[in-house]
């Protein structure tokens, strides 16, 4: 199916964060961060969040921008849902994946691709904090005084050619996930800024179905 | 069995007759007129919900995404296609006297005849590379034909009641239909547009959305 290649770039969006800015220094113990990361996440059951998206188009000098709902639950459960100015929904559940626009929902079962399979991990990854273990990724991570960024460079030849790194910019509060970019070869890149986060409220399995 | 065969060669001689001369009927006219070319579409940036639709042999594939036009400052237009969370498939670019060139295009989408399908579809919808010099007008009942002779084939811009309508591209039969719907101004970019490729087998449908781009 032709659109299985443009869904596997929609969920790798899903984890993009903002690619490593100044000021940011590389975090000497790796080790450590990693335990407090997994510690925090283990706590977390469920997240739900506002996101607003802005698609930088450098060449073109302009940006195109939307915001929807963000809801993870574990643990492997992921509803992205934009709302404005179009609609658009992907749903991740079990190794399926969903995505439902204005016309159509289309399935995609991650089991019998290895390429969906690394799109599912990395994304469920990003959510659990565990995402310094994917082997499709090299991971490097800095801070500053407020964040931790989880730079993520795609070790894969044919992710490498639709993108140059993830970022995952995480809070030192709480790990929530703040912001995410995915840079593209060429400089464009889709800036996705997490707000309104909320930990373990109850979220209906529903919410992880598409009819 | 007669009458079989009978019947049968009835729906050939119609369906050969349909295809081959879709636009037998259509009446010259003599009586001068304005070009067409004053729908050319003319724009600073506009933002399409785009959905494709289509089949290949007997496997059938679907995708949505954005379609963003912009008229840059050197007056070259650029047409990127991304997905609804922001990767680009492909990036068009269009000078200021209609040389096109890919910018940018993700190895999925990356084939000449799929580039020459998109490319093709642009230039219909932007009005680019239509020689003045070929515009021959045709009528059929209210509508008004505007035909221009391309590399390949011709191009019929429909105008009825003082609108455009509808683009047709055809060679010995139709190749692409183009719908317009709500075009507003002259030289606005239509509201809606559907794209029926009836050779290849798919459709593309956009649907413009406001409030969307800003610098």
């Amino acid at each position: 199916m032709r659109s299985f290649s443009l869904f596997v770039v929609s969920v790798l969006l899903s984890c993009t964060a903002l690619g490593q800015s100044k000021g940011f220094q590389p975090v000497k113990n790796v080790q450590e961060f990693q335990a407090t990361l997994s510690k925090s996440n283990a706590s977390v059951n469920t997240i739900s969040s506002d996101f607003s998206q802005t698609k930088n188009l450098t060449l073109l000098a302009d940006k195109i921008k939307s915001k929807g709902k963000f809801f993870f639950k574990k643990e492997d459960k992921v509803r992205i849902e934009y709302t404005s100015p179009y609609t658009y929904l992907l749903v991740m559940n079990a190794g399926q994946i969903a995505v439902k626009d204005e016309q159509k929902t289309s399935k995609i079962n991650t089991k019998n691709s290895k390429t969906m399979q690394s799109v599912n991990r990395i994304m469920i990854d990003c959510m659990r904090g565990t995402v310094l273990n994917n082997p499709d990724f090299k991971a490097s991570v800095f801070e500053n005084g407020n964040n931790y960024l989880l730079s993520l460079a795609p070790v894969n030849e044919s992710m490498k050619k639709m993108f140059k790194s993830i970022d995952v910019y995480l809070s030192k509060k709480n790990f929530d996930v703040d912001r995410l970019v995915m840079m593209e070869q060429g400089g464009d890149f889709t800036d996705m800024d997490f707000s309104h986060t909320q930990h373990n409220i109850a979220l209906n399995d529903a919410l992880f179905k598409v009819k | 069995m007669t009458h079989y065969l009978r019947l049968s060669s009835v729906f050939l001689f119609l369906f050969f007759f349909a295809c081959a001369a879709p636009y037998k009927d259509l009446q010259q006219q003599s009586a001068p007129t304005s070009s067409v070319l004053k729908f050319k579409p003319v724009f600073d940036k506009v933002l399409y919900r785009c959905v494709v639709d289509g089949r290949v042999v007997f496997k059938r594939f679907h995708l949505s995404g954005l379609l963003f036009f912009k008229t840059m400052e050197d007056g070259s237009t650029r047409a990127v296609f991304q997905n609804e969370m922001g990767l680009t498939f492909f990036d068009f670019e269009w000078n200021a006297d209609d040389s096109f060139q890919v910018n940018k295009i993700i190895p999925q989408l990356d084939k000449v005849a799929v580039i020459k399908i998109l490319e093709k579809d642009m230039n219909l919808l932007l009005m680019k590379k239509l020689d003045r010099q070929t515009e021959t007008v045709f009528t059929s009942g209210k509508e008004k034909y505007h035909r221009f002779d391309l590399q390949k084939g011709v191009a019929y811009y429909i105008v009825n009641e003082g609108k455009l309508v509808r683009i047709e591209n055809a060679g010995k039969s139709k190749v692409i239909t183009i719908t317009l719907g709500n075009k507003g101004a002259e030289k606005a970019m239509p509201a809606s547009v559907f794209f029926n490729h009836h050779k290849a087998n798919f459709t593309i449908d956009l649907k413009k959305i406001e409030s969307d781009a800003d610098e």
